[in-house]
């Protein structure tokens, strides 16, 4: 064989093995010789934000520093977002769209819980491998979906983790106050068997409207139970009434919230009366609060990449189910499929974030990935502090 | 008694915001027989106003108040204009399809320019935000301020249409649009004036509630169901039967809730409603649609 023979040889075997891999790339949705495409859905406008941009925010940043430093097995990566306004169907729609007309390769997503949950079912038949990012409803996780993974909190872990706390802090009378739609019996129902688990009964088991302006009734029924510890199944607004109307009726117990209020600064300013928020306790998915120096290098990216914003609780969700896909693109190794990327994800055990108070570890048999809440207060004047992080199963 | 005190005061409070509502539901309904469906978003939309006035640009709140009225009275002038008026002669599903249109594009508005600004915006009070106690009684003095504002602005309502000649064409109109046309007025400014005065007091409501509770976009149609029961309890036509509807709903409510149980609050009200239009389907104050001649 002649040299000028060899050398169309090795050129044809190169032009059919860059057509092979490429042939291979294009069956797997969203990934090119050079970049890989992950979907986010959630709540863009409306009050929901909060759970769908802010955490988007925040994969964004971490996108941004994986591609500075190169990319993942040389693919950078995108995120293409998709507004489900909190709202179920639009988020059925804008899950299919993210699916079969962005052709994303995988998804990290899901704010409100009600619109999550909806969108499970398209999910599990596109076998897209999803990370939930802030959705908590139970249902999402349980039973478990081969491509669906979260690294949020589910509902029931913080039911039992709520219990548990207010036991620990040697609550005697623990009574309840809860929201019976669908967010919050997501979270009742857990609670209650938490309580039954523990062999013990709530003292009082009062309801709330989600518009509710007035708890006097409430607060008057729970001071007359002589309650020392109220667990607040409620969203931010009822329970800052809850709240105001408590101090009122200077009815003071260990009140124990979840994350639907997660934010304790800016809780205390909605409840508006000075003090009433002394002995609230709320759970947060993260173990550091904006301001604590750890999250230096967050701040300065979110603050970077979007002027005018602030680092917030909500950005960290981003960035931590952000750094849980990196890692799992990063074990799938550079012939990646979906399949290799969900096995990469069952295998991650106690992996360490820049955010979470624990490490993320999944399984097949269990994708509530996070399992660790931490407990966050506020006192009057004073920042917002990390308690402690416990676990809860 | 001293739980059924707070319990009347603090029905007393939460009913005269409903009866706040009701007010302008009725107003609507008098003049024009026609159920504004956006009423809960106009309520809405002049919160955020008032808010964007005395919280981001820091107007004083009694100008902010007065501010905010005004702009629901133009919200609700732009209601007819758009909304009733090309329709008045089309069928009355016609007309409530455009007032729940209405509603849809304010609460589409107000998300696109308040949504991203917190879930909940909290209001400042306007009194002392420390509890105060009057006799045996704890009381929040911003309550005290809302009920004595929410009684302010019925009695000037009140003297509107009794006193004055637009109110008084107003009540002619609703008698009888076809006699008050042959009497020389013009009853296309009188039902302009009903959509404007009807959103002005929203604009009053949502002002004073606003510090009391918290703002956001989606709060409008809560409180105009509570509103419209009110005024349905009250007669659905009658101006003193939608304060006395609204504060019933109100301490119904609180008495469920203190004496049965809090599950009681969100239906007792419309149980008692059901009851009262068994017995009298007019409401409570309502014309009987018996006519002398």
């Amino acid at each position: 064989m002649t040299v000028k023979q060899r050398l169309k040889t090795a050129i044809a075997g190169l032009v059919m093995t860059v057509a092979a891999v490429q042939s291979a790339q294009a069956q797997v949705p969203g990934v090119t010789a050079d970049t890989i495409k992950i979907g986010s859905f959630g709540a863009l406008t409306g009050p929901g934000y909060l759970y769908g941009k802010l955490p988007m925010n925040g994969i964004e940043v971490v996108f941004d520093q994986v591609n500075a430093a190169g990319g993942i097995n040389g693919r950078k990566l995108e995120l293409v977002r998709e507004d489900d306004r909190c709202d179920p169907a639009a988020a059925i729609g804008a899950v299919k769209k993210l699916i079969y007309e962005d052709k994303v390769f995988a998804i990290i997503g899901g704010g409100c819980s009600n619109a999550t949950f909806a969108a499970r079912e398209t999910l599990v038949e596109a076998k897209t491998p999803v990370i939930i990012m802030a959705s908590v409803h139970d249902g999402i996780t349980t039973p478990v979906a081969p491509n669906i993974f979260s690294t949020a909190l589910t509902s029931s872990l913080e039911s039992a983790a709520q219990l548990q706390f207010a036991l620990d802090q040697g609550a005697k009378r623990i009574a309840v106050i809860s929201m019976r739609d669908a967010w919050g019996r997501s979270r009742y129902t857990p609670l209650i068997e938490a309580f039954q688990n523990k062999g013990i009964k709530p003292v009082l088991d009062e309801e709330m409207a989600p518009d509710a302006n007035d708890a006097t009734a409430q607060v008057l029924r729970l001071k007359a139970a002589n309650a020392d510890a109220v667990i607040i199944v409620l969203y931010p607004k009822p329970a800052a009434i809850f709240m105001r109307d408590s101090q009122k009726l200077g009815f003071k117990p260990l009140a124990v919230g979840q994350t639907g209020i997660a934010d304790p600064a800016a809780f205390e300013d909605q409840v508006g009366s000075p003090g009433a928020t002394a002995s609230f306790r709320t759970i947060s998915m993260v173990r550091y609060t904006p301001e604590d120096p750890a999250m230096e290098k967050w701040r300065k990216a979110i603050e970077a990449k979007f002027p005018g914003d602030r680092l917030s609780v909500f950005n960290l969700f981003g960035i931590g189910s952000a750094q849980v896909m990196v890692e799992g693109l990063k074990r799938a190794g550079p012939d990646l499929t979906q399949e290799k990327l969900v096995a990469a994800l069952n295998g991650l055990k106690d992996f360490q974030t820049d955010v979470y108070p624990g490490g993320i570890t999944c399984a097949e048999t269990d994708h509530r990935c996070h399992k660790s809440p931490a407990w966050i207060a506020k006192e009057p004047g004073k920042p917002v502090r990390v308690l402690s992080a416990t676990k809860a199963e | 008694m001293v739980l059924l005190t707070y319990l009347l005061l603090s029905g007393l409070t939460t009913g005269s915001l409903y009866a706040l509502i009701a007010l302008g539901i009725v107003v609507v309904n008098k003049a024009t027989g026609v159920i504004n469906f956006a009423h809960g978003e106009l309520f809405m939309f002049c919160g955020f106003v008032a808010w964007m006035l005395h919280v981001q640009m820091g107007v004083p709140y009694l100008p902010s108040l007065l501010l905010a009225v005004a702009f629901g009275f133009l919200l609700g002038v732009m209601t007819d204009l758009i909304a009733f008026r090309p329709l008045k002669n089309a069928n009355i599903i016609s007309l409530v399809l455009a007032t729940i249109g209405v509603a849809f594009v304010l609460r589409g508005t107000a998300r696109v320019i308040w949504g991203g600004k917190g879930d909940y915006l909290p209001f400042p009070p306007i009194t002392s935000p420390e509890p105060a106690m009057i006799g045996e009684i704890m009381v929040i003095p911003q309550q005290l301020a809302v009920l004595a504002g929410a009684i302010v602005i019925m009695v000037v309502f009140a003297a509107f249409f009794r006193l004055t000649r637009a109110g008084k064409m107003m009540q002619a109109t609703a008698d009888n649009a076809k006699a008050a046309t042959l009497a020389g007025i013009r009853v296309d400014r009188i039902y302009m004036l009903a959509f404007g005065t009807g959103a002005a007091i929203a604009g009053a409501a949502a002002v004073l509630m606003a510090p009391l509770t918290l703002l956001y976009p989606d709060m409008g149609f809560a409180f105009f169901i509570k509103g419209f029961a009110a005024a349905v309890l009250g007669g659905l036509t009658s101006l003193p039967g939608a304060v006395l509807g609204g504060i019933a709903i109100g301490i119904i409510e609180a008495l469920a809730g203190g004496y049965l149980h809090s599950s009681f609050i969100e239906v007792s009200a419309f149980i008692v409603i059901m009851f009262v239009l068994v017995v009298r389907p007019t409401g409570l104050l309502g014309a009987t649609g018996l006519r002398r001649v």
